[in-house]
C-alpha cells in the first residue's frame, strides 16, 4: 500500500559510478522512472516527464516520488579517510523490500545460511542484546549484539566473537557496525540500501566502508556478493511474500527483538509498502 | 465439505525419489507441503512453512528422525512439534509451535498425502509400481485426450510406448497437474524407457507445443 510515508521516503536508484548519460529505465514503487547520468556531476531522475528530487550519497544516487520532509540520513563513521568504500553493485530479489531489510537485521540465521563464514552450527546461541526506537532521531537501534563467527570478514584470520550494532535510519535501509578485525576499537560499516521496484520485488544495493588494506576490491565485492546470494535463497522462499505486520502470523523469540521493533516502527509510520497487515 | 477433501488421499510423489535423510516439496489441494524421509526410512510430511519466519521447510535438512528449517535451524519432530530453537539452546520450545503435520502413506511405490487421516487406505493397483512423475502444464482432460486415455476419478488408463499404463493425477491448478505413471512390475527396463519417452511426448502434446496427435 502506498502511503505518504512511502512516497516521501528516499530510495537508492543506482551507483553514481554506473549511471548512463542516455538514461536507464527502472521502477520505483511500481512506477516507471528513468535515471540519467551526466558529464558535469548532475545526474537526474525523471518520472512521467517530471524531474524528481535527487541526492548523491554513499556512492549511490537517491530519489523520491514525493516531497521528502527530511534529508537523507548520514553515516558519519563512514567519512574516515582510511576507509575503503566498496560499491558492491546490485542484486535483484523476488521478495518484499521489507523482508530484505529484516533479514539483514538478523544474526540468528548466520550458522545455517552463512555456515562456517558468518556463523557456525556449533555456536548458534544469540545472547540478550539491547533494542530501542530512538525517538530523538526516529531510528531503530540494536546494540551489544554478540555472535561467534568463524570468518567475520575478508580480513578476519579465524573465529572470533564479533560485536554488532544495527541501525534502521529509513524504512528500506539498514546500516550495521561490526567489530573490525585489523583495527580493534573501530567499527566496519556495512549498509543495505533497498530500492522497492514492487511490493514483492526489489533491487538491493549493498555498500561497505571498511578498514582493510589487504584485500583487493574484487575480493571484497565477491565476499559480500557470496553472503547476499546466500540470503537471496531464503528471501525468495518465505511465505507470505509480504512482511506480515500481524503478530499472529509468525513466531518471534528474544533473538528477533530487532525485527519486532522494526515492524512496530513501520506500523507507527504507516509504512506499509511490501507489508501484509492482516492474515490473508 | 472441507472434511471430504481433507480426508481424501492425493498422490504427491514417487517413493524412490525421496531418499533417506532428504526433504522435497509437494503440492496438496490446500497448499504446499514438505515431504521428508527420516534416517530410519519412515516418511513424514508437514506444511511447507516454518512458523517462525515463513521459510519453506522443503529447503531444510533432515537429521535422524527430525526436520530442521534452513533459515534458523528450528527443529521439528515426526509429530510436527518444534523440539529445538538453536538461538536459545536453554529454552524448551512451547508445544504449541508446530508446522502442521500431514498424513502420508506409500502404496505401489507412490507417496500419498491427506490433510486429515482417511479411514481407508489409498486405491491400490495390484501388480503395478511407480515409473516416474512429471509436471504437465495442462488440465487432466487435456492430458487424457492427448493420450486417448480413459479417465475415472482422476486416474487415466492409456497405452503409452506400447504398454498399458496407469496415470495418477494431482491437480495443482486449472492448467497444471502432477502425473505419476505406473507400470506392471514385470515391465522390462527397455520398455520402461520407451514409456518414459512417450510420457515426455505426451506432455508436449498436452501443452500444445508439438507432436500433435
Amino acid at each position: 500500500m502506498t502511503t505518504d510515508a512511502v512516497r516521501n521516503a528516499w530510495y537508492p536508484v543506482g551507483l553514481l559510478s554506473g549511471l548512463s548519460v542516455d538514461g536507464e529505465d527502472s521502477l520505483l514503487l511500481g512506477e516507471k522512472i528513468t535515471v540519467f547520468g551526466s558529464d558535469d556531476g548532475t545526474p537526474r531522475v525523471e518520472s512521467c516527464g517530471h524531474i524528481l528530487p535527487v541526492v548523491q550519497r554513499f556512492g549511490h544516487l537517491w530519489t523520491s516520488l514525493g516531497a521528502p520532509d527530511k534529508d537523507l540520513f548520514t553515516i558519519p563513521e563512514a567519512d574516515h579517510p582510511d576507509r575503503t568504500l566498496v560499491d558492491v553493485g546490485v542484486v535483484r530479489v523476488k521478495c518484499s523490500p521489507l523482508r530484505a531489510v529484516e533479514n539483514f537485521l538478523d544474526v540468528a540465521h548466520f550458522p545455517f545460511v552463512h555456515t562456517d563464514i558468518l556463523g557456525a552450527e556449533t555456536h548458534p546461541e544469540v545472547r540478550d542484546y539491547k533494542v530501542e526506537i530512538r525517538d530523538e532521531v526516529d531510528e531503530v537501534w540494536a546494540t551489544k549484539v554478540e555472535f561467534f563467527q568463524p570468518q567475520a570478514a575478508k580480513s578476519a584470520g579465524g573465529g572470533i566473537t564479533t560485536e554488532y550494532m544495527y541501525r534502521v535510519p529509513a524504512p528500506t535501509c539498514s546500516v550495521l557496525y561490526k567489530t573490525c578485525p585489523p583495527r580493534p576499537g573501530e567499527w566496519d560499516v556495512i549498509a543495505l540500501f533497498v530500492q522497492p521496484l514492487a511490493e514483492d520485488l526489489c533491487d538491493v544495493w549493498p555498500w561497505m566502508a571498511l578498514f582493510d588494506d589487504e584485500s583487493s576490491m574484487t575480493d571484497l565485492i565477491h565476499f559480500q556478493q557470496l553472503i547476499f546470494l546466500q540470503d537471496r535463497s531464503i528471501l525468495e522462499n518465505q511465505i507470505p511474500k509480504k512482511l506480515p505486520l500481524d503478530p499472529a502470523m509468525e513466531t518471534p523469540t528474544r533473538a528477533d527483538l530487532t525485527s519486532v521493533a522494526y515492524r512496530r516502527w513501520l506500523k507507527r509510520h504507516s509504512y506499509t509498502y511490501g507489508a501484509q497487515l492482516v492474515a490473508e | 465439505m472441507a472434511a471430504d477433501t481433507d480426508a481424501r488421499w492425493v498422490p504427491i510423489a514417487v517413493s524412490a525419489d525421496i531418499l533417506n535423510g532428504t526433504v522435497v516439496p509437494a503440492q496438496m489441494p490446500k497448499g504446499p507441503i514438505a515431504v521428508w524421509r527420516a534416517a530410519s526410512g519412515h516418511l513424514y510430511a508437514n506444511g511447507d512453512r516454518c512458523p517462525h519466519r515463513g521459510m519453506r521447510l522443503s529447503h531444510g535438512f533432515v537429521r535422524g528422525e527430525t526436520l530442521s528449517c534452513i533459515y534458523h535451524g528450528w527443529r521439528f519432530g515426526t509429530d510436527g512439534v518444534c523440539q529445538k530453537i538453536p538461538a536459545h539452546p536453554a529454552v524448551e520450545p512451547p508445544k504449541t509451535i508446530n508446522c502442521g503435520p500431514v498424513s502420508v502413506t506409500e502404496v505401489n511405490g507412490v507417496v500419498w498425502g491427506a490433510a486429515a487421516s482417511p479411514v481407508d487406505p489409498p486405491v491400490q493397483f495390484a501388480g503395478y509400481n511407480a515409473l516416474r512423475s512429471l509436471l504437465i502444464s495442462a488440465s487432466v482432460e487435456a492430458i487424457s485426450s492427448a493420450c486417448h486415455g480413459e479417465t475415472v476419478e482422476g486416474v487415466i488408463t492409456a497405452q503409452l510406448g506400447g504398454q498399458g499404463t496407469i496415470l495418477l493425477t494431482n491437480v495443482h491448478g486449472p492448467d497444471e497437474a502432477l502425473v505419476i505413471a505406473l507400470l506392471p512390475t514385470a515391465t522390462s527396463a527397455q520398455d520402461r524407457v520407451k514409456v518414459s519417452t512417450a510420457l515426455e511426448a505426451l506432455r508436449r502434446t498436452a501443452e500444445g507445443i508439438g507432436d500433435a496427435a
